[in-house]
């Protein structure tokens, strides 16, 4: 939970995940017939709408759940939901728009420094796991924030979580500890 | 460009030819004269020809040799062999007449379509066009070409003592209105008569009146000796103006041929029984007539459940999305008074989740004050569509790829057939 020190690390935020419901049943034939930009997935159940701009493609169920994936920002995945509950107003769907969560948040950090992966996971023994066989990176889940990180040996890190104030804080978190166990890293960067 | 030009046309009309003959019986069942079913025959070739969707076919038959003329052997003019085709004689004092024409036997005479010209036929010339239908030209006439210009020029219809040569299965036509709209002329003019190019289908309908009904001769000749100048039937004949002409000609077109598309469409709803058929139908207006049937194809997978009550699944037409608008523009109006605090509640929101693990709010969606419509809605709001079955459409990320089979595509207005098409496409 200390300071990243002097350099700033960036977070790049990938991906918000979030949900929200109409409250009301929604024809999938008809988004699907009528709709712009969508996708009809019968064997799932589902349609698949895809705005550009935020750029944004939403799961859209009968029993009117809409998941939101692709925004680069919480406030981005709300500004798409609610562009992607008013299309379906004007399919004629009598939309409430409630409920919008952000669900997840994946952003990503590179550390300065490459890790040595396995003393990471022997300083963190039962928090950190690493399976080099089934995943070339070491998992790291922070209970408390409810986040997840991934190591590389690279220093590369993609943090998930419940949102961007947690993703911020597991990188806070984890730093120190990568920090202790980096090795240098090799010449040809 | 697509090299198949002929075909496409060749497989409209075959089917036209197919669907006309099936509905023989269930026109008669219905109570409906033959005529009827000329009628819509007429018209639904009238209206193909004049989509350009089978420019092509125009363009090839009027721009290769079109007019095989065969003169009578007692044709002062040149002396060929009786059975040869013999070209017109150069006492025509055509404009511009391409050199073709030579007065000494050419086998045949082609008359480019995209020339303007006054031709002037003497009587007891045979024509015959290239789909073969044969008239023989008993009137001396005058042929040129619609001021409009985009019709190429015309053929010479019949005059009264026409007989045509050509058998073709045409029950007695409605004479003012099947050939009229197409070869209609231009009564009042002293000058050479004027010609709407009359598809090449639609003479012999005119033609199978019984001669003694000069009423229905079409066409106007001037600096001849006989100079009939014969008023259609139609009553949309006295809209007809000599510089507007094939404007007009479209106008009513396009009027007979709603009237048309309705009684069509009526008749497809009886049969279908479903209003999807007609809201297709109607989407599929600006396409051309040939496929329409293909559009009438309604969506049947999926779950078909209308738990909607309130929003039944009502084809997606003009007027309904109108009335959403206008819907929308109520609520707009309405929730203006409540906005100001939705924007609030959505505010302090904002900062809210952060903190919160769930957010429960219920927050109205201000139709228009926060929600913007997605730009450029109809970015592509275009008219080139492609009908057909798929075999696979696959897609990474934003780009398509589509392996598609049996359709037709609308490209530019102009219609291509395939077997089997392949794309891309980014999105």
């Amino acid at each position: 939970m200390d300071s990243s020190g002097d350099e700033a690390l960036d977070i790049i935020i990938t991906n918000v995940v979030a949900t929200f419901r109409t409250r009301c049943h929604l024809n999938l034939r008809t988004i699907a017939l009528e709709g712009t930009n969508v996708i009809y997935k019968p064997e799932d159940g589902k349609v698949l709408m895809k705005l550009r701009k935020p750029k944004i493609t939403a799961s859209i169920w009968s029993s009117g759940k809409i998941i939101c994936t692709g925004a680069t920002s919480e406030d981005e995945a709300k500004l798409g939901a609610r562009r992607l509950a008013r299309c379906l107003q004007k399919l004629g769907f009598k939309v409430n728009f409630s409920a919008f969560k952000v669900v997840n948040v994946l952003a990503v950090c590179s550390m300065p420094f490459a890790v040595h992966l396995i003393d990471f996971t022997k300083n963190n023994r039962p928090i950190a796991s690493y399976e080099p066989e089934l995943h070339p990176a070491a998992m790291y889940r922070i209970k408390t924030l409810k986040a997840t990180v991934q190591v590389f040996s690279t220093g590369s890190l993609t943090v998930t979580g419940p949102n961007v104030q947690n993703v911020a804080a597991a990188v806070e978190h984890i730093y120190p500890l990568l920090f202790e166990c980096q090795k240098p890293k090799p010449l040809c960067k | 460009m697509l090299a198949n030009t002929g075909p496409v046309a060749k497989l409209y009309l075959s089917i036209i030819d197919d669907v006309i003959e099936n509905m023989k019986e269930l026109f008669q069942d219905e109570g409906l004269e033959d005529q009827v079913l000329d009628d819509l025959r007429h018209l639904w070739e009238s209206k193909l020809m004049q989509s350009k969707a089978m420019e092509d076919f125009r363009n090839n038959n009027t721009n290769s040799s079109n007019f095989v003329l065969q003169l009578p052997p007692n044709y002062k003019q040149t002396d060929q062999e009786a059975a040869a085709s013999i070209v017109i004689p150069a006492r025509q004092n055509v404009s511009s007449l391409p050199s073709k024409n030579s007065a000494d036997g050419l086998a045949t005479f082609s008359l480019p379509a995209s020339l303007t010209y006054p031709v002037q036929i003497p009587a007891g010339v045979t024509l015959q066009t290239a789909s073969g239908q044969l008239y023989k030209v008993n009137v001396p006439v005058v042929v040129t070409q619609a001021p409009g210009g985009q019709q190429p020029a015309s053929h010479p219809t019949q005059r009264a003592a026409v007989q045509r040569e050509v058998s073709a299965p045409q029950p007695a036509a409605a004479p003012s209105e099947s050939s009229s709209l197409p070869a209609s002329c231009l009564p009042q003019s002293q000058e050479s008569g004027f010609f709407q190019r009359p598809y090449v289908p639609e003479i012999p309908l005119g033609d199978d009146e019984p001669p003694p009904q000069p009423e229905h001769v079409n066409v106007g000749a001037t600096a001849s000796p006989v100079t009939q100048l014969l008023n259609f039937q139609i009553s949309a004949e006295e809209a007809l103006t000599q510089t507007a002409q094939s404007r007009d000609i479209d106008e009513i077109l396009k009027e007979v041929i709603e009237e048309e598309r309705e009684k069509a469409g009526r008749a497809r709803t009886l049969s279908a029984g479903n209003t999807h058929h007609q809201a297709a139908a109607d989407l599929g207006m600006d396409l051309d007539y040939g496929y329409r049937e293909l559009s009438n194809i309604v969506q049947l997978d999926g779950s078909a459940d209308n738990s909607d009550p309130e929003e039944e699944a009502a084809p997606l037409e003009e007027s309904d999305f109108l009335g959403l608008i206008n819907a929308e523009a109520i609520k707009a109006l309405q929730e203006e008074n409540g906005s100001s605090d939705g924007i609030s509640i959505s505010s302090s929101d904002d900062e809210g989740p952060d903190d919160l693990a769930d957010v429960q709010e219920e927050d109205p969606l201000n139709s228009g004050d926060d929600v913007v419509e997605q730009d450029t809605p109809d970015l592509f709001d275009t008219e080139n569509v492609i009908v057909c079955q798929y075999d696979k459409i696959h897609r990474s990320k934003n780009r398509w790829k589509f392996h598609l089979k049996d359709g037709v595509m609308c490209y530019s207005g102009r219609d291509y057939v395939f077997s089997k098409a392949v794309g891309e496409a980014e999105w």
